[in-house]
């Protein structure tokens, strides 16, 4: 695999989310990532089913009668003046991944720790850039499931639940 | 009017595979039980329980995120029934001016919950409440779909 590291200062790649997909093994969905760079390796990360389907509800920009978590964490923001600046995905622990989120108000930069799927679900509702440092890029798993998911998705695409 | 409640416990609803958040009152005369998705009532149970995760559940992370700007939850209210979904108002400080912002109960619980903030429910939610078919519906539930919280 060839990879072209841009020795930027924190040397981050943005990511943009590709789709959500069912595992039907287990109640969890698998967040596809992809590179805006137009690098076609793709980064997945397996997520809670609440979280996945957060995520999709954000990507088809779907309106919910009722504000669902990640709707109400945006309204805080809305309502203070708080802006999502940004989300990173700065580490990665026994598989488990770990996302920073930047806020900004009144000039003033505060990061909180969550995970990967908190951090997504919000960005998408804000339009915030998403990014992840080459080092946990380089270490992210699921590097040859490409044929397995794309077996998987043709099976689950179209299969929005509410 | 409005009353403060209390989480008594959470309840799975087999007939609608869903869960049932208990609230009461404090001389436990009046009930209120709020359906809610897996998730919320995962959460829910999380922070009864004081159980902290490995990594922050949402709610934990809505509390971080708040925490972050020192914006500080007073109370939620419960405040209206409408065609069987809730409503509810979280009330909060920031900067020194109040905020209210509309939510859906669940999240309003498991934010209280891990705010210490009191819940209240409008008295108006209650009586619509007790006057559906609940009743009924609880005569006929056993001891045993009620879950190890309801202490």
């Amino acid at each position: 695999m060839q990879e072209h590291t841009s020795h930027t200062a924190e040397s981050l790649l943005e990511l943009t989310v590709d789709r959500v997909v069912e595992d039907p093994d287990t109640d969890t969905r698998i967040l596809v990532l992809s590179r805006t760079d137009g690098k076609t390796e793709l980064f997945m990360i397996w997520i809670g089913a609440a979280e996945g389907e957060s995520i999709r509800r954000a990507l088809d920009t779907s309106v919910t009668p009722r504000p669902m978590s990640h709707d109400l964490i945006k309204s805080f923001g809305e309502h203070f003046g708080v802006k999502t600046e940004r989300v990173v995905l700065t580490d990665v622990k026994s598989s488990t991944y770990f996302a920073t989120v930047y806020l900004e108000s009144n000039g003033v930069t505060r990061t909180i720790d969550a995970r990967p799927s908190d951090a997504i679900a919000l960005a998408l509702r804000c339009q915030a850039p998403m990014y992840v440092t080459q080092d946990v890029w380089d270490r992210r798993s699921g590097q040859n499931l490409d044929a397995w998911l794309s077996k998987l998705a043709t099976k689950n695409i179209g299969t929005q639940e509410v | 009017m409005i009353t403060q409640m209390h989480v008594k416990g959470l309840m799975f609803d087999p007939y609608n595979n869903a869960y049932i958040v208990i609230l009461r009152d404090e001389d436990q005369s009046e009930m209120l039980p709020i359906w809610v998705g897996k998730s919320e009532a995962s959460s829910i149970s999380l922070a009864l329980e004081s159980v902290a995760p490995p990594r922050p559940m949402t709610h934990d992370f809505m509390k971080g995120y708040l925490d972050a700007v020192n914006a500080k939850v007073i109370s939620v209210v419960i405040t209206d029934l409408n065609e069987n979904t809730y409503y509810a108002k979280i009330h909060l400080t920031y900067e020194d001016s109040e905020y209210t912002v509309d939510s859906r109960p669940s999240d309003a619980i498991a934010l209280a919950l891990r705010s210490q903030a009191p819940i209240f429910a409008n008295e108006s939610v209650i009586r619509k409440q007790t006057s559906e078919e609940l009743d009924q519906w609880l005569e006929n539930l056993k001891p045993e779909d009620f879950g190890k919280l309801d202490s």
